[in-house]
């Protein structure tokens, strides 16, 4: 196992300057920002009032609150069933059906629900945000947070009950009452979704979202509370799963064989490219402003590739894709737990149920991409939940 | 001079409690096609909205045959021109089978007064003209265009959006809130009537500014009067036109929200 970095700084894990994130901010910024918005004229909507009106630019100021838009910013869609912890009331919708389930949240309403497994995922990008804004008050590049479940409105005043009771700031939210969330995410520009459902994730993947199936670990290992660090496989996450299906069908010494005589030709990118590139782009405007020894957010290739043959075509791939990784771990076919339990990442990404269940086993958050050739051999359900 | 007919086709309904919808025949029929196509003039941008309403009114149906709070679909010509074409629009609507119970012809002076006589709880309309006018006498007002027509028929969908910033001079006069209020009612007791998931009507919020606690704020204030949501947008001041076109209403409830952006 070998541990490579590509930046040119070593950086020592676990020394960033710890932050000052005051609960009661909410997501406030100091003093008042104004809001710039742009508004387009609207010609879609059956209007109760007649005479619509050139668009024009307005600046407004929202209570100082700064809501950047969706496609300037790097949006994430979480469910609310990884945002939170819903068991119970899963288990009153299986078992009694939807109208108990309901009526079991409305009268429930004033309870909080607690964490779930994208809760420190997302008080980390919150915790980036503020530094962001310290940094760049106007910019709109910001990470912005949406509630997308096809929960039922009822259970909205619960949801947002519960935001407020945990101090997230979440302002954007769409509960479709059932129907596919696949159109608002596309409507939110939505850069990826967080959720406890294959199948929409599935979905979400064909039509070019980047998204992953979240599970509740048995334990929860803590997380840094000041930097966000994002943990990625490789084949089939990162780049596409050509490799892997070499590996499939012709075993390990094909893939050596196909590796080395392709070593200069690029992977196909894969599901989470784009993510791991958003972030990119938010950590060199850390580093602008020099902060790369202090950036809060990390970013970790973890993959089963091997450093000396078939590793070189993974880095050679990132780079010619000019994205930084800042730690790359080479662990030729070693198992992933331990590792990941050493970097604690807010969220670890892979393809394979295998590795995700091995790294949830060690308190490791992880999400399963259902994306290539590994999904078709994987037909039995995770018994950890949804 | 203002004529009210009746369908003989369909059962009159207790106008005592139902929800009278007044469309205008222009929005329901393009009767002004050059060619002739048959028998019937083809179905107008409010063809689904009145399949939408049909549908609404056969689940009420099937859970209470006794039912009264129903939908009363009321064919409306409001100019001279359009009377002429009486006949056309009466068979018209016995050949696509619409449940339109009563026809009503008047010309462009005495609609508004047929409307407000007939107890019209809406009224739809393409031309913003006669929209401006009801509206301006406290009717309910919809305004279609032609995005209406990609409406589903399947189900209703009612849209209450919420604007926080208001233009002065904008907003609806208080006696056409008045009735948009008690519209929303009416539909919320309809609603309840009705099963939870798939149901042939669907109550939309979006709050288009402002965060969740304003969104919170509107989920508290519809239930206080009887409407009970199934879908919530929360935009926080995203832009609006990606979630509206997926959200296709055929009724839009708002406090100022419906035209441009603002």
């Amino acid at each position: 196992m070998v541990k490579m970095s590509l930046d040119l700084v070593q950086v020592m894990s676990g020394k960033v300057k710890e932050l000052q994130v005051s609960p009661s901010s909410n997501g406030n910024t100091e003093g008042s920002r104004e809001e710039k918005e742009e508004f387009e004229q609207n010609q879609l909507s059956p209007a109760a009032k007649p005479k619509p009106v050139t668009g024009r630019r307005v600046r407004k100021v929202e209570g100082g609150v700064f809501f950047p838009k969706p496609e300037n910013a790097v949006t994430i869609a979480v469910s609310s069933r990884v945002l939170f912890r819903t068991e119970r009331e899963q288990k009153v919708f299986e078992q009694k059906g939807v109208e108990e389930y309901l009526r079991y949240q409305i009268e429930h309403e004033n309870e909080p629900f607690s964490p779930g497994p994208a809760f420190p995922f997302v008080k980390a990008l919150e915790a980036v945000n503020t530094r962001l804004r310290e940094l760049y008050p106007q910019s709109e590049e910001l990470f912005d947070i949406v509630l997308v479940t096809y929960n039922h409105a009822h259970v909205g005043i619960r949801l947002i009950n519960t935001i407020n009771h945990h101090n997230l700031f979440i302002e954007r939210f769409c509960m479709t009452g059932g129907s596919s969330p696949i159109g608002y995410l596309k409507a939110w520009h939505t850069n990826l979704y967080l959720s406890a459902d294959a199948e929409k994730v599935r979905e979400a993947l064909a039509e070019g979202i980047a998204a992953a199936t979240m599970f509740m670990p048995e334990k929860l290992t803590e997380v840094s509370e000041s930097q966000l660090r994002v943990a990625f496989d490789g084949d089939a996450v990162l780049f596409s799963d050509e490799s892997e299906r070499i590996f499939k069908a012709h075993g390990l010494d094909k893939f050596f064989e196909h590796e080395r005589e392709n070593e200069d030709t690029l992977l196909d990118h894969g599901p989470l490219k784009g993510f791991l590139e958003a972030l990119g782009k938010l950590q060199k405007k850390f580093y602008a402003k020099g902060q790369r020894l202090d950036c809060p957010i990390r970013t970790y290739l973890v993959t089963a590739r091997s450093a000396a043959s078939s590793g070189i075509r993974a880095l050679k791939t990132l780079r010619a894709w000019g994205l930084e990784i800042d730690e790359a771990l080479f662990l030729a076919g070693a198992p992933k737990g331990p590792m990941l339990e050493k970097i604690r990442p807010h969220i670890y990404f892979d393809d394979q149920m295998f590795h995700v269940e091995g790294a949830a086993e060690m308190g490791t958050i992880a999400a399963h991409v259902p994306y290539g050739v590994a999904q078709k051999s994987n037909q039995q359900k995770t018994s950890m939940g949804k | 001079m203002v004529s009210m007919v009746q369908n003989q086709d369909v059962q009159q309904k207790d106008l005592d409690h139902a929800v009278v919808v007044a469309v205008t025949s222009r929005a329901l029929f393009e009767s002004e096609t050059e060619e002739d196509d048959g028998p019937a003039y083809r179905g107008g941008v409010a063809f689904p909205l009145l399949q939408a309403l049909q549908r609404v009114n056969e689940h009420l149906l099937e859970k209470d045959p006794t039912e009264s709070l129903l939908f009363d679909v009321v064919l409306m010509t409001t100019d001279r021109q359009q009377q002429q074409q009486s006949s056309g629009f009466m068979s018209s609507t016995r050949h696509h089978g619409l449940e339109v119970s009563r026809f009503c012809f008047s010309s462009e002076e005495d609609f508004v007064e047929s409307l407000l006589k007939n107890n019209i709880h809406v009224f739809v309309t393409t031309d913003e003209n006669e929209a401006f006018q009801a509206n301006q006498k406290g009717v309910l007002s919809l305004l279609l265009d032609e995005n209406s027509a990609s409406c589903p028929s399947e189900q209703l969908r009612v849209l209450f959006c919420e604007n926080s910033i208001i233009r002065p001079g904008s907003g609806p006069t208080s006696s056409s809130r008045e009735a948009a209020q008690t519209f929303s009612s009416q539909l919320g007791k309809m609603r309840q009537k009705l099963e939870t998931s798939h149901s042939p009507l669907c109550f939309t919020l979006v709050t288009l500014h402002g965060g969740k606690d304003r969104c919170c704020g509107a989920l508290k204030a519809l239930r206080s009067v009887g409407v009970s949501v199934d879908e919530a947008y929360c935009l926080a001041g995203a832009p609006r036109s990606p979630i509206l076109s997926l959200l296709r209403p055929h009724f839009l409830l708002s406090d100022g929200c419906s035209g441009s952006e603002d």
